[in-house]
């Protein structure tokens, strides 16, 4: 019972980080192709007397990356429905152009801001509408919740580290009457400190293969009937099989770094 | 013969010098010698014992063993000294979740031995200690002078050039108090080991030839 609560206590905050490294490999490639349909989605909307070709308004600025002109006859029918053709060509006619503009890349509300005061350099252009102020809220907020996220694991995983280091600590203070034997007889430091290396590596492989196991439930059981739409969308991308290297190479990781800075925070085990 | 120890002026302190349990001690011991050190209780026999296999520095003066002056040692060539010396303790210092035969054979594991060498080592050790029997038990199954007798095997183990042991027969009965002078006896005579011994009292029946050093008043003294 001893035995399995120890390891317990150094399995459990490993898998807490693990799980925080995956939850956060799958939320990143899960709000992935959201954010890329946050940026595509995006585009201004430019008023003009005159029609402008698309090179025009690539030398008036150069993030501009398609333009599409919206038919000025699809919006007279959605506005002036019942009319006759003749007076629907009039209000055609006194129409300006409108353009549909998206950009390269997604900017800030300052750059937008600069977009917008180039195009209106041509004389042509009345108006650029940038739609900044909602689709930056919706993005920010998106960044934001991305950052909590991130946060949120980091400290985890410090609190965490700090469990795993505490418990190697008492496996240490354990094994000290065969540590301090060891050192006696000249024993290098590697080979007398090779228990707690055996024992960490033993539970990293079980943290890694626990976490697993979390996630292929999540992906191939929970995914499927969760009803949240990004997540039914990207189920195969919850877990991937490269993933449990990432997690076994994190838990080595973790637990290398943990038995070398008990072993050598205290200098030598002997009286 | 060749010096194996050699002291010159050597102090030892613990409380960084504050508190010096040895000062200016001077002498030397040679290959094959044994060597009994006596004196009373917190005079600083274990102390030097210590010193010697290089778990307190020197704070002055010049400590050399085995060729290795311990006044300034690196801590890997300090791990290849304590390989060549055979330390035994009065509480034994066994490891209790080990056998008896792995307690033995200790010395040749850190030394890398293979597994048949140490198997085959570990009957040879523990049939001269006459504990045979007992190889597959765990030392807290066996009596105190079967403890230290498992104690004695390691320290054998690798044929060391030194044995350095602290009051060996101090938990001891007379029966067992023999049989491990008697090994250390055979290990000094057979094998031209340098045995030197920290004890509160010298056996009444000792075959060898040896020399006897007291510790007192912070001085080390030879006086046989």
């Amino acid at each position: 019972m001893k035995f399995i609560k120890n390891h317990l206590m150094f399995i459990l905050p490993l898998m807490a980080i693990l799980l925080g490294i995956e939850f956060y490999l799958v939320f990143d490639r899960t709000t992935d192709s959201y954010e890329e349909g946050l940026k595509e989605r995006y585009s201004m909307l430019v008023v003009s007397k005159e029609p402008i070709e698309f090179s025009t308004f690539k030398s008036l600025e150069n993030h501009v990356s398609s333009v599409k002109e919206i038919e000025r006859e699809n919006i007279v029918a959605k506005v002036a429905k019942g009319i006759d053709d003749s007076a629907s060509d009039e209000i055609i006619m006194a129409l300006p152009y409108f353009y549909e503009v998206r950009l390269d890349s997604y900017l800030d509300l300052d750059n937008l801001e600069k977009i917008k005061a180039n195009l209106k350099v041509n004389k042509n252009i009345k108006k650029v509408e940038t739609f900044g102020s909602s689709h930056g809220s919706a993005y920010r907020l998106f960044k934001f919740i991305k950052f909590t996220l991130k946060l949120f694991l980091f400290f985890i995983s410090i609190v965490s580290l700090f469990l795993i280091i505490k418990q190697m600590e008492i496996w240490k203070y354990a094994h000290k009457e065969r540590m301090q034997v060891m050192e006696i007889f000249g024993a290098p430091l590697m080979l007398r400190s090779g228990i707690l290396f055996k024992i960490a590596f033993l539970d990293a492989f079980i943290a890694t293969f626990l976490t697993s196991l979390v996630f292929l439930y999540v992906k191939l059981v929970w995914a499927g009937v969760s009803g949240i739409d990004i997540i039914v969308k990207n189920q195969e991308k919850i877990f991937k099989m490269s993933d449990i290297g990432i997690l076994l190479f994190s838990a080595l990781f973790i637990v290398i770094i943990a038995v070398y800075f008990v072993v050598f925070s205290a200098k030598g085990v002997e009286e | 013969m060749s010096n194996v120890i050699t002291a010159s002026h050597l102090t030892l302190a613990y409380n960084n010098g504050k508190t010096e349990i040895i000062k200016d001690a001077t002498f030397s011991i040679k290959q094959g010698e044994f060597v009994f050190i006596t004196g009373p209780s917190g005079s600083g026999k274990s102390t030097l014992l210590k010193a010697l296999y290089g778990q307190l520095k020197p704070s002055e003066g010049d400590l050399v063993v085995g060729g290795l002056d311990l006044t300034n040692v690196r801590q890997g060539r300090l791990q290849e000294l304590r390989t060549h010396l055979g330390i035994i303790f009065q509480d034994y210092k066994l490891v209790n979740e080990w056998t008896v035969a792995k307690n033995a054979i200790l010395p040749l594991m850190i030394a890398g031995y293979t597994i048949d060498v140490q198997e085959t080592q570990a009957q040879r050790l523990l049939k001269h200690v006459k504990l045979s029997e007992h190889a597959d038990k765990y030392p807290l199954e066996l009596s105190g002078g079967e403890q230290q007798r498992v104690g004695v095997a390691r320290a054998l183990s690798k044929n060391p050039a030194v044995i350095l042991a602290d009051e060996p027969t101090g938990n001891l009965d007379d029966y067992s108090s023999n049989v491990i002078w008697d090994l250390m006896e055979n290990a000094c005579e057979q094998l031209d080991t340098t045995v030197l011994v920290v004890t509160h009292k010298i056996p009444s029946v000792f075959s060898l030839p040896y020399r006897h050093f007291i510790i007192e008043s912070k001085g080390v003294y030879e006086v046989h």
